[in-house]
């Protein structure tokens, strides 16, 4: 994960322009993955030996991963795990301003070593006994009717439980996720996120916790419930439901839509399904985390993170009307998924020659 | 320091005043706030700002619907998104309606000064 998307990354630095940026996009929506940045991706060969096995190639018509193999980069068990490997959209941005020549591959391993070092998260950066407590809490805890979500969903509450080390601290025990079929709420702020993977979100806190909560957000002693208090709860909500996203975003061109945050204090949250509630203990009280996965989008429209296949990224174009994002955004990916098998031979890797 | 106007539009009380806090100590001063995309652009076209600050997920109006607005208004306006929802998409639609930058939440206060030098150093 990142906190992050890598193409306003490239956009911060000056790298490139945003008419590069805007038309790069645009192909990235028919672009292959190329064997070369899975391999530059997974760390098994650097960019100057990706760049000698093309050359390489102009010379004899092999496939890269044979070529590689007899120079020597890759061996055949590398090779296998590397046609069965996944490829973040992220990478497929790189390959192509390097195929655009707005960027040299090595400038782009460069990048993106620098990119990973200032703006990727690691999963669960937390202190062993308490990531032993969070996998623990983690694993396996789905309802049935939410299994084809259950990646999203770990993702989800993964960079949650992150997102609670970074801004507020690690010093929290997590308890058993109960599953409700409606939620009575205290002091209670909620978002809606809209897309292929829709959810609601929501934190409820006692008064006096949100007080806490906010004096540690903001790092500033706050005394009572103010403007502030529900705007720090606000803000926590709204980041970490902006940076799980962008994540969306930046590995699988998943487009989400956020909604305001909205506070809903002494009710009753309604929700189409039932709601997960991951109650946290901090010293200064217990905070309640809520999630419930909205079950709107058709079963073919699911991008299963870390499933789908990278070929079949959304078009660019096709968030732009964000108020009915998901379930027609996607026409390619339900195909995609499925019959994904031929194009994961190394031929069709390689269909798109340099 | 000359003075200059900033509009700072976020509907997070708190998110202004985190923007506001590293504007000041930059040395600016003078603030338009706005809580949504609407107020943003009604405020824009009263006090016609040096540079302004949108966030996108808003009540009422969002921030890339107001860049479209004010720059129909002021083609030559100034805008920084500043957003936690830095997403292809909402890049893409916030770069094609004529924004200058996107900082992406949470940011680091040099990300905000840096864009004060841009757009004033030399003036």
């Amino acid at each position: 994960m990142h906190t992050q998307f890598f193409g306003n990354f490239l956009l911060n630095k000056g790298v490139i322009t945003p008419e590069q940026l805007i038309d790069a996009l645009k192909v990235q929506a028919y672009a292959h993955k190329k064997f070369g940045t899975l391999a530059i991706h997974s760390g098994y060969m650097s960019a100057s030996e990706v760049e000698d096995v093309y050359i390489t190639q102009t010379h004899f018509d092999k496939h890269f991963g044979e070529l590689a193999t007899e120079l020597g980069y890759l061996s055949a068990d590398q090779v296998d795990e590397l046609l069965d490997t996944q490829l973040p959209d992220y990478m497929l941005l790189g390959q192509i301003l390097v195929e655009q020549k707005i960027i040299t591959r090595i400038e782009f391993e460069n990048l993106i070593a620098e990119y990973q070092s200032a703006y990727e998260i690691y999963d669960l950066d937390l202190i062993d006994e308490q990531k032993d407590m969070v996998e623990k809490l983690l694993a396996n805890f789905y309802l049935p009717e939410d299994a084809p979500y259950s990646q999203n969903i770990l993702s989800y509450l993964t960079l949650f439980f992150n997102n609670l080390v970074r801004f507020i601290g690690e010093d929290f025990t997590p308890l058993n996720i109960i599953v409700l079929p409606e939620v009575p709420t205290n002091f209670c702020v909620s978002q809606d996120v809209e897309g292929s993977f829709s959810f609601l979100s929501a934190l409820d806190m006692e008064p006096e916790t949100a007080v806490a909560f906010a004096s540690r957000y903001m790092n500033e002693e706050l005394t009572e419930m103010d403007e502030y208090v529900r705007a720090s709860m606000e803000d926590f909500l709204n980041l970490h439901n902006g940076l799980f996203s962008v994540n969306m975003s930046n590995d699988f061109s998943m487009e989400l839509h956020l909604h305001p945050p909205v506070i809903n204090e002494h009710t009753t949250l309604a929700t189409e399904s039932p709601s997960y509630l991951l109650p946290i203990i901090y010293s200064f009280g217990t905070i309640n985390f809520i999630f419930s996965v909205k079950m709107s989008a058709s079963l073919e429209d699911i991008p299963a993170a870390g499933e789908s296949d990278t070929q079949g990224a959304d078009g660019p174009e096709s968030g732009s009307d964000r108020s009915e994002a998901a379930p027609e955004e996607t026409p390619d990916r339900s195909e995609a998924a499925p019959e994904e098998t031929p194009d994961r031979s190394e031929a069709a890797l390689e269909e798109m020659p340099d | 320091m000359e003075n200059v106007k900033i509009l700072i539009c976020d509907d997070s009380i708190l998110a202004r005043k985190q923007l506001k806090d590293i504007i000041l100590s930059y040395g600016y001063t003078d603030f338009i706030e706005a809580s949504n995309g609407q107020e943003a652009i009604e405020l824009y076209k009263e006090h016609k700002p040096d540079l302004a600050f949108l966030d996108i997920v808003m009540p009422i109006k969002d921030g890339v619907e107001a860049i479209k607005e004010i720059r129909a208004f002021d083609p030559k306006a100034y805008i920084i998104i500043v957003s936690s929802v830095g997403t292809q998409t909402q890049l893409k639609n916030a770069i094609l309606e004529g924004a200058k930058d996107f900082v992406q939440k949470p940011y680091v206060d040099s990300a905000i000064t840096e864009i004060l030098k841009r757009r004033f150093e030399g003036r």
